[in-house]
């Protein structure tokens, strides 16, 4: 293959997938500008590495993956101890015009690292529990414990009822 | 990363819960996490031009300047052509991408953030004089480079220090109503360095050139 259709073909893979690496970078280091200057300098690692890729299918785990790691040595290099989250929410991006929209984001950005990054991974990039495991480096039901932890705090946040919590209510109701 | 926000807090516990369907609650999540994307992002050329970086070169370059010199001849021999780029043009698309940058203020940043900045860039910068209000490290054409603000007579003075980017002689760079030089150093590479019309750029550019070192 020619350097120009390596080229082409790399961009349009990336082009495809940039929102949404662009999305998760955001989602882990809640910052917009930080956010691009992840989602740039890892795709400049891939372009450099895009010759060793050698199943299609991977790429977007492996842009994913490269775009993790990226964000790990920013924030080595930046040598971000602790987080303000008053002063992260400043970063938030516009609610939009749906304010129940912007208390969900409130929310996820208050979230822990821990339970934010495989939610993002699952809601917003569709992996699967296994594939998040894989991607974190710890077991499927690790996984399945954190998301289901994340919903919760979120469902606390936002003051809606949880499934069992409306279940509960239904027979309660059905039996009076 | 250290992250010392500890999950969700706030009166949530003290107002009644209202119900909300699983399926809602999904899509509010699925709405909530697809944030705007950036139209710069969207338009940006997805595969960044191949280039060396200066953390290419190999560790033994620093042992003698003869030895910097001939690496960094091969490596010119060596480098992929730039491209469809305008450096000029790059410039001044990459200041304007970042327009806090050209805000008039006195407020010094700190020396840390500097040296922190510097080194990231592989920069030793011996004092100017002058007072730097911005510094930043940032991509740029596919490397990571310095990029800084001092304040002169006509307004924010912004000096990128590009150690990859080579040019043969000062290149004029007016666009857009800005206006400065893109210089070779010394030492290889090059400074860009930009201000308001009537700036005294040629002065500013060798104080700062003559304070720049590049780390190997």
């Amino acid at each position: 293959m020619s350097e120009i259709e390596r080229r082409q073909e790399f961009d349009a893979l990336t082009r495809r997938l940039r929102p949404e690496l662009y999305r998760y970078a955001f989602w882990l280091g809640r910052d917009r500008q930080l956010a691009e200057d992840v989602v740039q300098e890892a795709l400049l690692r891939a372009w450099r590495a895009w010759g060793e890729l050698r199943e299609a299918d991977a790429a977007k785990s492996w842009l994913i993956s490269i775009v993790r790691r990226e964000h790990a040595r920013t924030f080595e290099r930046k040598r971000f101890e602790t987080v303000d989250l008053a002063e992260l929410e400043d970063r938030l991006p516009g609610p939009g015009d749906d304010p129940e929209v912007a208390e969900m984001r409130r929310a996820i950005f208050a979230l822990e690292e821990q339970y934010r990054e495989p939610l993002v991974l699952q809601v917003l990039l569709g992996y699967k529990a296994r594939e998040i495991a894989e991607l974190l480096e710890m077991t499927s039901g690790a996984v399945l414990t954190r998301l289901h932890r994340a919903r919760a705090q979120l469902r606390d946040a936002l003051g809606v009822q949880s499934p069992d919590e409306i279940a509960s209510e239904t027979s309660r109701e059905e039996r009076t | 990363m250290n992250d010392k926000t500890t999950g969700v807090t706030g009166d949530a516990d003290e107002r009644p819960r209202r119900p909300m369907s699983e399926e809602r609650f999904e899509a509010l999540l699925a709405r909530a996490l697809e944030v705007e994307v950036p139209e710069a992002q969207a338009r940006q050329p997805a595969a960044p031009r191949p280039q060396l970086r200066r953390s290419a070169l190999p560790r033994w370059a620093g042992l003698a300047a003869g030895v910097i010199l001939v690496v960094g001849v091969v490596l010119m021999q060596l480098r992929p052509p730039v491209g469809t780029g305008n450096l000029p043009s790059d410039v001044i698309a990459h200041i304007r991408h970042e327009p806090a940058a050209l805000v008039r203020t006195t407020e010094a940043v700190s020396p840390e953030e500097v040296d922190r900045v510097m080194l990231a860039a592989g920069v030793r910068l011996a004092p100017t004089g002058a007072t730097m209000t911005y510094v930043k490290l940032c991509p740029f054409r596919g490397e990571m480079v310095a990029h800084f603000v001092i304040q002169g007579a006509a307004g924010p003075v912004t000096v990128l220090l590009l150690p990859n980017e080579e040019v043969p002689s000062p290149m004029p760079v007016d666009e857009d109503g800005i206006q400065g030089t893109i210089a070779p150093l010394p030492d290889g590479g090059s400074i860009a360095i930009v201000g308001e019309p009537g700036e005294s750029i040629a002065e500013i550019q060798n104080r700062v050139a003559d304070a720049v070192r590049w780390r190997l």
